[in-house]
């Protein structure tokens, strides 16, 4: 077991590897109706997006609460592109993924400036602009949304049913937490905590504050616009302003606060458990925005580190007694 | 020389806090900066190391570079590190963290290779560790590298600050008040490891400094300022007997005629 364990330190990607024929063999064993697969998707597609709400926010320290709307962005660039290419999955992905990498560039420019509230101020004025802009956009499909985008293919097979499109959002969520996880564990995640705990400190050990921001800002927008294609080609493949709204934001932040500012774990059980509690409070669509909004109120004021906070020190716990347990040996 | 100024000058509204002050520093040299509260001492930290810009006219040279404001994080790559008086530590970062980020400018790793996450990158993290343990083991915090800074008492982060500073390997370190609120025994540990340090890393350090004892015992040179401008400069035992210096901390000596005009006697 040790062994095995030194392995996948050596190698991450190896863990990745076995989580992914874990998650392949998963829907044939538990899941009874395709529901489940749509709401497995679902899970997905918010763990690549708090995956990457955590870069910015979690390690970066940047309040952004606009991110919905980038995640919009990814999403329409890929409905658009299906609407008038007729552009598959396959295509419209990277380049969600780039374009929302620019609009992040334009999120990243008010952090110079603003700190805290203010930013989550001018992040929350970008994010309900994008909406707006859409909603009144002729060309996005205004208030009617986009409708029956197309479903991938890949190797002559269809993923055009929710049981099939799990096949198409699982490897790409795991590939979004493998970036995710090697750049927050290199030098740049650190650099990122820096920032986020004294800029001035940080800029005197020689990291550019600005260029951090910036990293944090693009990576982070990336997840959200990868994120918005694969939501755009979820079966049966329907997007509509409404799905950007104020109340999906709150939700994306109750998942990274919920599950732990700052560490990557965390906001991907924040992502499964959020994402679960949202499905089955749906009839209860009017209180939503109160039972998420009170969820991260609640976890800030009693439990800061969320989830996270929890298992780091469950960890730092037993390392601590072993090593006591050496030392009374 | 490894630092020069040349008219360095700061002022914030009408208050000129640092005005007109040559500097000139050469290497291996431990000097120290001292001079009543409000004197300048940290503007002038501030002004070398880029966080404040100095006025039109100033010059700052830094190992053959001109550095007059160049944002800081330039000057931290040039090898110019300091200290803060106020810490600034990471507090919620485990203490291994702390000092490791202090060695961003030198990680040998490029952004992509740790996009993709090659396995060189984590056998370079590892030597980076390995090499960030040492340092810690330096400064006798080895056995608390996996805590949070937060949980450090007061002195272990003082010490924290300077291996963080030195993490980065500089040339020059600029320690804003490293003994303030050290206890007596704390202080003789802090100044053994400054010299150590100066020993091993080949370091230049300007030291600001209130606990007079540090400055006399430690550097070779000291620097007075007062209200802005540069009063004296020379060997400590020069520095004591100074007539600028006393003034500038007790005030004019007076003769006993002044002595009576002054009580109106």
């Amino acid at each position: 077991m040790e062994k095995f364990k030194e392995i996948i330190r050596q190698y991450p990607f190896l863990g990745f590897i076995i989580a992914f024929f874990i998650l392949m063999a998963i829907p044939s064993i538990f899941f009874t109706d395709l529901y489940q697969s749509h709401l497995s998707s679902l899970i997905f597609i918010n763990i690549i997006v708090a995956a990457g709400l955590n870069i910015v926010k979690g390690y970066c320290g940047q309040v952004t609460v606009g991110h919905v709307g980038l995640y919009a962005v990814g999403s329409y660039t890929a409905g658009c592109m299906f609407m008038y290419l007729g552009a598959s999955l396959w295509i419209t992905l990277p380049v969600a993924i780039l374009v929302t990498g620019l609009f992040g560039v334009a999120f990243a420019i008010p952090s110079f400036r603003l700190e805290g509230p203010y930013l989550a101020l001018a992040t929350l004025g970008g994010g309900e602009a994008i909406r707006l802009f859409i909603e009144n956009g002729e060309f996005f499909g205004s208030t009617y949304g986009i409708s029956s985008i197309s479903q991938p293919e890949l190797f002559g097979i269809t993923f055009d049913t929710p049981d099939k499109y799990y096949y198409i959002s699982m490897p790409i969520m795991l590939i979004a937490i493998y970036f995710s996880f090697s750049v927050l564990r290199s030098s740049i995640g650190r650099a990122f905590m820096a920032v986020r705990e004294d800029p001035i400190s940080a800029a005197a050990s020689g990291i550019n504050v600005k260029k951090h921001k910036m990293l944090a800002f693009i990576l982070s927008a990336m997840f959200a616009g990868a994120a918005g294609a694969v939501y755009a080609h979820l079966p049966p493949g329907y997007i509509h302003p409404n799905n950007y709204t104020v109340i999906e934001m709150v939700t994306f932040l109750a998942m990274v606060v919920f599950g732990g500012l700052g560490h990557i774990w965390g906001g991907i059980i924040g992502a499964v458990i959020i994402t679960i509690v949202y499905d089955l409070t749906r009839p209860l669509y009017e209180y939503q925005l109160f039972i998420f909004g009170l969820t991260i109120v609640l976890t800030i004021l009693f439990m800061p580190k969320g989830i996270g906070g929890f298992i780091d020190k469950y960890f730092i716990d037993r390392r601590f007694k072993k090593k006591q347990g050496v030392a009374s040996k | 020389m490894l630092l020069k100024t040349k008219k360095l000058m700061k002022a914030f509204g009408g208050l000129k806090a640092i005005n007109k002050v040559d500097f000139e520093l050469p290497k291996n040299e431990i000097r120290g900066i001292i001079g009543p509260n409000g004197s300048g001492k940290s503007t002038f930290f501030n002004l070398v190391s880029g966080v404040y810009d100095a006025d039109p006219g100033s010059y700052i040279e830094f190992d053959g570079h001109d550095i007059t404001n160049e944002p800081p994080h330039k000057v931290g790559e040039l090898g110019l590190a300091r200290t803060f008086q106020l810490l600034r530590l990471y507090q919620d970062m485990s203490v291994i963290n702390n000092v490791m980020s202090g060695y961003h400018t030198l990680v040998p790793y490029k952004f992509i290779d740790a996009v993709i996450g090659r396995k060189k990158i984590w056998d370079q993290e590892k030597v980076i560790k390995e090499e960030m343990m040492e340092l810690l083991s330096f400064v006798g915090l080895a056995d608390y590298a996996e805590m949070n800074a937060s949980e450090l008492s007061g002195g272990q982060r003082r010490l924290l600050v300077l291996a963080r500073a030195i993490a980065g390997k500089p040339k020059l370190l600029m320690l804003d008040e490293p003994a303030a609120g050290l206890s007596p025994v704390n202080v003789d540990n802090l100044m053994k490891i400054l010299m150590r340090l100066k020993e091993k890393y080949g370091l230049t350090l300007i030291i600001i400094e209130h606990i007079l004892k540090v400055v006399m015992d430690t550097c070779s040179k000291v620097t007075v300022l007062d209200h802005g401008e540069k009063i004296a400069e020379g060997t400590p035992s020069q520095i004591k007997d100074d007539n600028a210096v006393i003034e500038a901390y007790l005030g004019k000596k007076m003769d006993d005629e002044e002595m009576r005009k002054a009580l109106d006697v």
